[in-house]
Parts: structure tokens; C-alpha cells; sequence
């Protein structure tokens, strides 16, 4: 089993340090506390929560989920407590599981950005705030500060200028270019990167001849978009020096390779939680064996595959 | 709660496209309420990469749930085989809350909705009751473990085809039974559609009801917020931790006045 500091498994991120690279994906983990009566929490590389916002959200109009080959769609709508309930309830609860906790925010405006990391700014037991300018799923934008390097930029430093909090951004897959939006928020102060967030798919119900879910769109994960995440981590890693949390479909030992040896420092599990909510502390101990029979440091692994 | 990667121990086919599995809970017991599930996924690579929902059937040293064929998940289900691995979490969710006020239960099953209904209905012959156990399906293929319950309740069964028992709806023989006067209870699980009607006469007739809905999941346990349904509040429900046994009032509203 993996200690809790294996100094193989170490891996730092410019202002924060991981235990071992493995970091539950916001919207696949709850807060983290559900799991705690049976999966050891504190083991985990962190938890990035359930997307947090000003106010409360009730959701989307179901269905919801569907799944796809190898994957799923989800059009959830952020439904989640709010900041509030978060502090007042959640947080506390975190501390004393001594999660490695990551707060994940959305919000539609650069303001309300700003207030939530204004204040998470204040309260203890945070390890890193993630920006979440990507989320496919939510009517009056989320993702548009996502696609365009200049309005990343614009949210990024919006936030920076309030917070001391280690800095990551969640990047979409959606964007045009995805490299200038990692540029983009690199420049305007960001301290990592993570990516990718959902891409927008559709599934049609042949019998009722409408789209399955109820917003008739979704976001797609799972281990059918792995390439697309491996494909942007390894490109985005050549336009950046900040360091890179990796996700998308990641659900073995292999699949988490990968976007080290593209060039995440770290990586996130979404998707494959639903099925074993105790995977990533699984691969971190495959991990771990994995570099013992070769001698090699997670640190060793980074970026790897670059190169000719 | 328990977390188990585990085998399976047993399986029977009680019926045409129906697998019962049976596997090892570990040194403890799954504790569980009639009405609780459990998510289960086996180890067959990336598709479907969802764990799938099953009620319990029984509570114990052994898991058992009772799985319909009907598409990828559950067609890879019920052709397992002894020893096959299993990922299982669980009991989930709300339960059936067991009336002690003296109420006659009647149990409602359409198909597959059987399995918590079986388990509910032990545990009323265990407390000394012998409940009135209606079951419906669209033709005798689809009765599985009509004989278990014979052995513990008065079974009523109706088919669509007439295949066995009376032709015709469950709600026919529901709508009897809540006639006769005694004051009752009832307690339901099956299709969606099925459970509106069954609410819709239990409600006729000033009668309690349960019902347990169904829902497409992902986590089944509260956390990605996938299984909403819509109450005439404008809110939502989650089935997989505000139920899925739910008041049938909560979810179709109050009878209109
Ligand atoms: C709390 C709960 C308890 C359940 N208990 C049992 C049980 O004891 N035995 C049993 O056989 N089944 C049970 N189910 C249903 C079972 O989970 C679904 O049949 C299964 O998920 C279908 O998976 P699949 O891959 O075979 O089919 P899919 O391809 O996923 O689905 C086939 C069809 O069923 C629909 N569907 C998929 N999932 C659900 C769902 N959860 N509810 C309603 N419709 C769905 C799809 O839209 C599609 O039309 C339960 C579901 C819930 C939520
Ligand atoms: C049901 C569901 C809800 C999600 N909610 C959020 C969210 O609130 N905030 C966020 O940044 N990402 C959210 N995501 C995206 C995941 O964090 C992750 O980026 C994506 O699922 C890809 O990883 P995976 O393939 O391992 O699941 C959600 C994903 C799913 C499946």
C-alpha cells in the first residue's frame, strides 16, 4: 500500500505538492466526504470537489447521464450546494479527513469569479483553487471563457489579483486553439493547468427520435476520449512551462502513463469513479510498484514521450 | 456501507432472460432495508464503463440480486459465471419504511420489480404477516420467483397475454383489494408508467403508498447529482439517496381536491 508520502510518488506542482499524482475529477467524487466511511480519503493525491458556485444550483431537467461506447454523456448543470453550505458544512469535514482538498469554482461572470476565490482566499484547508472555464453545460456561458486565450486570460488574472491560493485553470477541449488559451492563462498568472473538461457530444433515442438527454446535449468522458486529452496535454505541454494536471478517461495504470509521459505532472480521474471509487488510490499503488521495478520517480516520467 | 471486490458464488436462471447471482459479501453482512441497492460492475474492460443498479433481493452473508437481460450491461451480467469478479458498493439509498401500525401490506410488482418486493415480503413473513402480493407482467416468461413468493404471501398474478394467472393490468386486482375495506398499505416497485397507475389507485382509495423508482445512475450514491427526477414543486429528487422508495405523494403530488 502507498504510504502516505512515497517519495517516488511525490510530485510538485510549482506551489503545491501532491502526495502521489492521483486527483479525484471534479463532478466524479461528490465533496469527497460520501467516500470516507469506505475509501481512505486522505491517501488520495486530492479531491477536486463538485464545481462550487455563488449561489446554490438545482440542476439540469433530466435524463441526465446516458452513456456512449466506452464513455458517457453528462448535461448535470452544476447542480451543486453553493459556497455557503460548502465553508459552513463541507470544508470542516474535509480538514478533518485531512483531504488534500482542491476547490473547484464556476461561475458566468468575471466577477462572481473573483468573489468566490475572494473568498476561499480566507479559509484554511485548501490546497489549490481550479478555475472551471470549461463546462459545456450551462446555458448562459462557463465555457466562453474557456475557448479564446484573451477571455481565459481576461478571468485568470481577475482571480490572481485576489488570491494567493495556488492557481489552476481547467482548460476545455473545445477550444480552437487550445495552446493559446494555456498561453493565456500562463501569462496572466495561472500556476498550473488542468485539461481536458467534457466535449459536447449528442446520443439520439432511436425509438423516440429526440436526443437522450433531457438538454438534448452533454458532455462526453470516459475512456473514449483519452486521445483527445493525451493529444492536447502533449501539445499544450510544448507551449508552457507551468505544470500540467492531466484527465480525460484515464481508468488504468497504462492510461495514467500515458499523460505523464505526455507531460502531466499530475492527473485527474473522472469517469472511471462511478465503477470503483477507490481506482485512484489502486493505480497509485500500481504506480508505485510499476517505478520501483524500473527505479524511476513519477518526476522521471514527465514529458517523456516528447521528443523524436 | 461495504466496498467489495468480490466473486460471484452462485447463479440461477429463474426465468426466460433472468439471471439470480449470488456472491460473497465478505466477513460481514451486506446490511440492508427491502428497497436498497447496490451498484455492481463486472470486470469486462472499457464498455459499458458504468456500474449498473440492482436492488437487493436478500440481506446476508451471501448479496443476491436478481438481474434482467436487457441491454449491454445487464446481457454481460446474466451471462456470468461462477467465479467471475465483481465489483459491488452498496446497500444504497432509502428503503422501504415497514409500516408497524397494523396496516394490511400489499406488495405490487411489475417484472423485474419483483426482487425488492420478495425481500420486502420475507421480512413481513418474518414479523408473522402473510401480505397480499400482486404480480404483473406482460406473459409467463416474466415471472421470476413467482414460486418463492407463494411460500410467504398470497400471490395474485396477471399477465397481457393471459399466458398465466388473469389477463389484463395489475391495476385491476389493486383496485379489488383496496376495495374490500381494510384499511391497507401499499408497497410497489416495476416500470415507471406501472407505479404512476398504482399510485393513482392506492390514492383513490385514501391508501398509503410506496414507490420505487428507477432512474438512469452513474455514482449511486448522491455525488454526481445524475438521477434527478422533477417533483410537482419544480425541484428535483435524487433516487439513488432520496430514495428510491419514496412516498408516492412526493413524487405525484397530493390528490387534486
Ligand atoms: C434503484 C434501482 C434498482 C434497480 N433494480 C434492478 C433489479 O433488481 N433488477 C434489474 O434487472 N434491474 C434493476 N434496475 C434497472 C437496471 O439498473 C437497468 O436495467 C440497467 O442499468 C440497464 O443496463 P443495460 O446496460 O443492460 O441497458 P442500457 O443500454 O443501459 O439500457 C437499456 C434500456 O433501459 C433504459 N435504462 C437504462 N438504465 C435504466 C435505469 N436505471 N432505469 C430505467 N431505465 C433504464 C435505457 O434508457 C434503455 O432504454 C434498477 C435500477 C435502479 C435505478
Ligand atoms: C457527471 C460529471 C460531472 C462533472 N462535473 C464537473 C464540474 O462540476 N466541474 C468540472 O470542472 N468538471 C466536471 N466534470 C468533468 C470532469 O472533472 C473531467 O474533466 C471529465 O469527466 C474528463 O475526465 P474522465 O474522462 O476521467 O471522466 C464532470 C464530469 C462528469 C462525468
Amino acid at each position: 500500500m502507498v504510504p502516505l508520502m512515497s517519495e517516488r510518488l511525490r510530485t510538485s506542482l510549482g506551489p503545491l505538492t501532491l502526495a502521489n499524482p492521483f486527483v479525484n475529477a471534479s463532478g466524479t467524487y461528490g465533496y469527497g466526504v460520501e467516500y470516507a466511511s469506505f475509501v481512505d480519503v486522505a491517501r488520495l493525491g486530492g479531491v477536486s470537489v463538485k464545481g462550487i458556485s455563488l449561489l446554490p444550483r438545482p440542476g439540469n431537467s433530466p435524463p441526465r447521464t446516458c452513456e456512449t461506447s466506452a464513455g458517457m454523456l453528462n448535461s448535470i448543470g452544476l447542480a451543486n450546494i453553493g459556497i455557503d453550505v460548502f465553508l459552513a458544512e463541507t470544508l470542516p469535514q474535509l480538514r478533518e479527513l485531512g483531504v488534500t482538498v482542491i476547490v473547484n469554482t464556476f461561475a458566468t461572470s468575471i466577477e462572481d469569479f473573483v468573489e468566490l476565490a475572494a473568498r476561499f482566499d480566507n479559509e484554511t484547508g485548501i490546497a489549490a483553487l481550479e478555475l472551471n472555464i470549461s463546462c459545456p453545460n450551462v446555458h448562459a456561458g462557463g465555457m466562453h471563457f474557456g475557448v479564446s486565450g484573451a477571455a481565459a486570460a481576461e478571468v485568470t488574472g481577475a482571480v490572481r489579483a485576489v488570491t494567493d491560493l495556488p492557481l489552476m485553470v481547467k482548460l476545455s477541449p473545445e477550444a480552437g486553439d487550445i495552446g493559446e488559451v494555456a498561453r493565456g492563462v500562463e501569462s496572466a498568472g495561472a500556476d498550473m493547468i488542468s485539461m481536458i473538461n467534457t466535449i459536447r457530444g449528442m446520443v439520439i433515442d432511436v425509438d423516440r427520435r429526440r436526443p437522450m438527454l433531457g438538454q438534448k446535449m452533454g458532455g462526453m468522458s470516459g475512456p473514449a476520449i483519452k486521445p483527445l486529452g493525451v493529444r492536447m496535454v502533449y501539445e499544450v505541454f510544448q507551449q508552457v512551462s507551468i505544470p500540467i494536471i492531466g484527465m480525460g478517461g484515464i481508468a488504468s495504470l497504462r492510461d495514467a502513463l500515458e499523460y505523464l509521459m505526455a507531460g502531466a505532472t499530475a492527473v485527474q480521474v473522472g469517469t472511471a469513479n462511478y465503477s470503483e471509487p477507490g481506482i485512484s488510490l489502486r493505480l497509485a499503488d500500481e504506480l508505485e510498484a510499476w517505478c520501483s521495478e524500473r527505479d524511476l520517480t513519477v518526476t522521471d516520467l514527465v514529458g517523456c514521450a516528447q521528443g523524436d | 456501507m461495504k466496498y467489495l471486490h468480490t466473486r460471484i458464488t452462485e447463479v440461477t436462471y429463474p426465468a426466460r432472460d433472468h439471471a439470480l447471482l449470488r456472491f460473497a459479501a465478505a466477513a460481514e453482512d451486506i446490511p440492508a432495508v427491502p428497497g436498497e441497492f447496490v451498484m455492481i460492475r463486472g470486470d469486462w474492460g472499457c464498455h459499458p464503463v458504468l456500474p449498473r443498479a440492482f436492488s437487493l433481493v436478500e440481506s446476508g452473508a451471501h448479496g443476491a440480486v436478481l438481474v434482467k437481460a436487457i441491454g449491454p450491461g445487464t446481457q454481460l451480467l446474466e451471462s456470468m459465471k461462477v467465479d467471475d469478479e465483481l465489483v459491488v458498493f452498496g446497500a444504497l439509498g432509502k428503503g422501504y419504511r415497514i409500516d408497524d401500525s397494523g396496516l394490511r401490506p400489499v406488495l405490487v410488482a411489475g417484472g423485474v420489480g419483483v426482487a425488492p418486493l420478495l425481500f420486502l415480503a420475507r421480512e413481513l413473513a418474518a414479523r408473522g404477516q402473510r401480505p397480499l402480493f400482486l404480480y404483473g407482467a406482460g406473459t409467463e416468461h416474466d415471472l421470476p420467483l413467482a414460486d418463492e413468493i407463494a411460500e410467504v404471501a398470497e400471490l395474485i398474478i396477471t399477465t397481457e397475454d393471459g399466458s398465466v394467472g388473469e389477463q389484463g393490468l395489475i391495476t385491476a386486482p389493486l383496485q379489488r383489494a383496496l376495495q374490500d375495506g381494510a384499511d391497507s398499505i401499499v408497497y410497489t416497485c416495476g416500470p415507471n408508467g406501472m407505479l404512476k397507475a398504482v399510485a393513482g389507485v392506492s390514492q383513490s382509495h385514501n391508501t398509503p403508498c410506496q414507490v420505487a423508482l428507477e432512474a438512469p445512475m452513474a455514482c449511486g450514491m448522491g455525488t454526481c447529482k445524475g438521477c434527478a427526477v422533477p417533483i410537482p414543486d419544480g425541484s428535483f429528487k435524487y433516487v439513488c439517496y432520496d430514495g428510491p422508495v419514496f412516498d408516492a405523494e412526493v413524487i405525484y403530488g397530493a390528490a387534486d381536491e
